[in-house]
């Protein structure tokens, strides 16, 4: 098992409520192991990096 | 979609829409540790005067009831920090910005002044915001749209995140109209700011930019019918130092 890595920053859980994805504005599905928040409407992956979400479709890891 | 070939400013130069963005990416990233002082010098500290106005604009609530700030292009957290100091508990502010650098900035910054509870940072495209319809109680953007390359969609998707009874406000320079004023303004913008930046930042091109980016902006009655185009009611700007600045503003009802 990976233990997820010592954050001092992490993801507030209120805005992980408003955030959806850029593209599709459909819902994100967080996965806190890897740190990323997935969108399966736009197949896309987007990372989070020191707590900041980032929202941009060509930092995405493509799904698939 | 925008078609290829369709072209904005950049400055005075006229770019391909893609390549705008990638500009002033690097505009930003090449100035971010010292943007805040850069204000300062540029401004003759008056910036500080014009957040202030806009803050009380805003007028967040004192008690601990809740209100949600979205900051677009705010990367240094400066108005969400100011407009905590001006808030009671309820407060909560997201910063969201194109460029990496300039939250970097905010986030240490967040962390330094214990606002890091209230104050989140998310990297994010104006034009297409990652926000759920309605989520919001307020929009700001402080001197930050002018570096937008679609102003029409960024003003679209700030109605789209604002709940109804809620605001829209945008800090921009603006036309100075005082006479005697304008030649002064001129001289300094165009011949004193690029060798500012030379000095702090060691990049005067990008501060070159920025002078050329203000004078492309629309002019306030223009931009004012842009905002109203996107839907929002009860439109107004208020000029601030002889038109060096305006306060606009919109309600999504």
């Amino acid at each position: 098992m990976n233990t997820p890595p010592d954050r001092s920053e992490s993801v507030d859980r209120k805005l992980l409520e408003i955030l959806v994805c850029p593209i599709t504005k459909g819902p994100l599905e967080f996965d806190a192991a890897r740190q990323e928040l997935i969108s399966r409407s736009a197949k896309l992956a987007y990372p989070i990096r020191d707590g900041i979400p980032i929202m941009l479709p060509e930092e995405a890891r493509k799904l698939d | 979609m925008n078609q290829p070939g369709e072209t904005t400013h950049f400055g005075f130069r006229d770019v391909a829409l893609e390549e705008k963005q990638t500009l002033v990416n690097d505009v930003f990233h090449s100035v971010a540790q010292r943007y805040d002082l850069m204000n300062d010098l540029m401004s003759g500290g008056m910036h500080r005067l014009w957040k202030s106005a806009m803050i009380n604009a805003l007028n967040p609530p004192r008690d601990d009831s809740p209100f949600a700030l979205l900051d677009v292009a705010g990367g240094t957290g400066d108005i969400s920090f100011r407009a905590a100091k001006a808030s009671g508990h309820g407060f909560h502010a997201t910063v969201c910005d194109i460029n990496s650098d300039m939250l970097e900035v905010g986030r240490q910054r967040a962390a330094q002044r214990h606002l890091d509870h209230q104050v989140d940072f998310v990297e994010g495209n104006a034009e297409t915001l990652p926000f759920a319809d309605r989520s919001y109680d307020a929009y700001t953007i402080a001197f930050g749209i002018r570096n937008v390359p679609r102003i029409d969609l960024a003003l679209k998707e700030a109605y789209r995140v604002l709940r109804p009874g809620s605001r829209f406000l945008c800090l921009e320079f603006s036309h100075v109209d005082v006479p005697g004023l304008d030649k002064i303004y001129d001289l300094f913008s165009f011949n004193v700011i690029p060798q500012i930046g030379r000095v702090v930042t060691g990049d005067a091109e990008s501060y070159q930019y920025l002078v050329e980016s203000i004078r492309k902006f629309p002019k306030p009655n223009d931009f004012a019918e842009m905002i109203r185009a996107a839907g929002f009611a009860r439109v107004s700007y208020q000029s601030l130092s002889g038109g060096i600045v305006a306060l606009h503003s919109g309600w999504r009802l």
